[in-house]
């Protein structure tokens, strides 16, 4: 051991050569203590804060009462709450007899008055034209002369992305292509420069973005496969992928939708549709895979036959889905449109084995019910309305042939035809916001109609640029319902801001539209 | 009792949405809607109609508060007010 040189204890350094010397030092010892500590007084230290007074003051609120409760009560909770309550019947009774004659004098007055009629306030600045708010675009991708295949707005409506392709491309490609995000919320959106930019080795055709977790979006490609991103991700954004196997589309998938799970609240299921007549269902495994959870698929001879439709040369040929949409209100029943030009409704809930449908792992079903009266030309898209009830669920339908068809579920033929361009329409979509109007994309631009002012011409014509600029795809954003994004086939996205009167319910618009389809249907 | 058949005939009336009768403390006694929305309307018409019979008192303190009636973009809402209960009518005035 060595021990320091301490002038109080009155050692002298030792000379070097002794310091290192073998020798054995006596211990050290160390008188315990307890016996005399046991006996030892021990006394409370304070703490350092000062003893804090307290003194009883005066609540603010004087009377306290109890309020609703945010949590949901049961019902049986209720019901108790209710009749503890003392009902003393005969004042009760007094007082309705004496407010009765008032009350019922009002309401008749209210019937007949025309006191209100064509009255509307307005609350809100009222923003009389469309504007562009912003115009997106990816100048690598436009270099290549792609196109803008879909674009999708996220869960909280403030990401735009759009997926740049091909649609022209004809049976083979190999253009690999990108997928662009913007968040237009940002301070410093720089419109030629996404956000985030995902390199994808083949034509994205279609994308859609989660329902709720805003930064997974799904894409359908060329080659038939579905890729889930993670736009969070920095590394590699993929997440699932179906990969190339024996259930994957044969053809491009043309539209991607979330589906919620019902029995697993947070996954999501992913559902494809393509031009080889399969509609297929995927969940998701764990090594980052899709797999197939359940399918459907169309094919010719299956197809109720109420319809003049074209005979198919070869008998048991399947029939290319372009577009697909869910009814609002029965989450089984959903419309497809189909190359043929019609749409057909379709359940989930079908039992009937698809004819000549080998091959996969999960079996496929026939999902049609009802087929409607035919386009003439094959069907871009179909938009079931968010706003209609159960009996009168109404969709639309757009096609090559420039027209959009309104259809009940109902019937077959449709209650309204409109022939809105000489060019084909892309795209149609319901407003999320307005139950009477809707928008449909054309090779001129985005033409948005209003049933409540006129069911033949549109309510307004947003040109999408100088010049022929065919408008391929867009969407409403559901969280700012002033905004409308539109791609087109430039590769630019324009993102719009709508005047007040297509963002604004009116007084009375549920019951105008079901009047006006109650009124064609007679 | 009588108390029913008087509310059903207002119910019954054209356009009627839904009847509620609120006592004193604001607490829903008879309503033909659920309790939720019960509740909700309950309390909040409560509170307008205390400030609205205040305002009018205010304004002239020999007068009072004999009926409210709020016009919105989708129906009316109607309500007779006494001093120990309140009755809310909610109509659509679909012309």
């Amino acid at each position: 051991a060595r021990f320091h040189g301490n002038r109080r204890s009155g050692w002298r350094e030792p000379p070097l050569a002794a310091m290192f010397a073998g020798r054995t030092a006596p211990g050290a010892d160390v008188e315990s203590l307890w016996r005399s500590a046991r006996s030892a007084r021990c006394e409370a230290k304070s703490c350092q804060t000062g003893k804090i007074s307290t003194a009883e003051t005066a609540v603010q609120s004087h009377t306290s009462r109890d309020a609703g409760v945010q949590t949901d009560q049961s019902k049986d909770a209720v019901q108790d709450f209710q009749q503890e309550i003392q009902v003393d019947y005969t004042s009760l009774l007094s007082f309705l007899q004496r407010v009765e004659d008032a009350v019922i004098k009002e309401l008749n007055k209210n019937w007949k008055s025309r006191a209100f009629d064509g009255f509307e306030v307005n609350w809100t600045d009222q923003n009389e034209t469309v504007l562009c708010l912003h115009t997106l675009s990816y100048p690598e991708a436009q270099d290549q002369n792609l196109q803008v295949t879909s674009v999708s707005w996220n869960a909280t409506g403030s990401v735009v992305a759009c997926s740049y392709g091909r649609l022209d491309a004809g049976d083979w490609s190999t253009e690999k292509s990108y997928v662009c995000t913007w968040n237009l919320d940002r301070r410093g959106l720089n419109p030629q420069r996404p956000d985030v930019v995902v390199d994808v080795p083949s034509s994205v055709m279609c994308l859609a973005f989660h329902p709720s977790q805003p930064s997974l979006i799904a894409g359908g490609l060329f080659s038939g496969e579905l890729v889930v991103w993670d736009t969070g991700r920095t590394e590699d954004p993929v997440i699932w992928r179906t990969g190339l196997t024996d259930d994957t589309h044969t053809d491009p998938v043309y539209q991607v939708n979330w589906l919620p799970d019902a029995k697993h609240r947070n996954h999501a299921r992913l559902l494809s549709v393509s031009t080889d007549g399969k509609i297929l269902v995927w969940r998701e495994e764990r090594d980052g895979r899709l797999a197939l959870a359940e399918g459907f698929a169309v094919v010719a001879q299956q197809i109720p036959r109420n319809t003049q439709l074209k005979k198919f040369a070869w008998g048991e040929a399947a029939v290319g889905v372009t577009s697909l949409s869910f009814s609002h209100f029965d989450p089984r029943v959903f419309v497809v449109g189909v190359e043929g030009g019609y749409s057909l409704k379709c359940s989930t809930a079908a039992e009937t084995l698809a004819l000549h449908r080998t091959g996969s792992s999960v079996p496929l079903r026939a999902p049609a019910e009802l087929a409607f009266s035919p386009h003439g030309g094959l069907v871009y898209s179909v938009s079931c309305s968010p706003f209609h009830r159960q009996v009168l669920n109404l969709f639309l339908s757009c096609g090559t042939d420039g027209q959009v068809h309104l259809h009940s579920m109902l019937q077959t033929q449709p209650l309204v035809s409109l022939q809105l361009s000489k060019k084909y329409l892309f795209c149609v979509r319901w407003s999320p916001v307005r139950p009477l109007v809707f928008a449909a994309a054309s090779g001129e631009g985005v033409h948005l109609f209003d049933f409540e002012k006129s069911s033949q011409k549109p309510a307004a014509s947003i040109k999408q640029a100088v010049g022929e600029c065919p408008v391929y795809c867009f969407e409403f954003n559901v969280k700012q319902t002033r905004l409308l994004a539109a791609g087109d086939a430039t590769g630019t996205v324009k993102v719009w801001q709508l005047s007040s009167d297509f963002t604004e319910q009116g007084p009375r618009e549920m019951n105008h539209l079901e009047q006006l389809a109650s009124e064609i249907t007679d | 009792a009588e108390v029913e058949e008087t509310l059903k005939r207002i119910q019954a009336h054209r356009g009627v949405i839904a009847t509620i009768v609120v006592n004193a403390e604001g607490i829903p006694i008879r309503t033909t809607l659920d309790n939720s929305t019960t509740v909700q309307y309950a309390g909040l018409l409560h509170q307008l109609t205390t400030k609205a019979r205040s305002t009018v008192r205010d304004i002239d303190p020999q007068n009072d508060l004999t009926f409210l009636r709020i016009r919105s973009k989708k129906h009316e809402i109607m309500v007779a007010p006494d001093k120990e209960y309140l009755l809310i009518v909610i109509q659509n005035p679909c012309e």
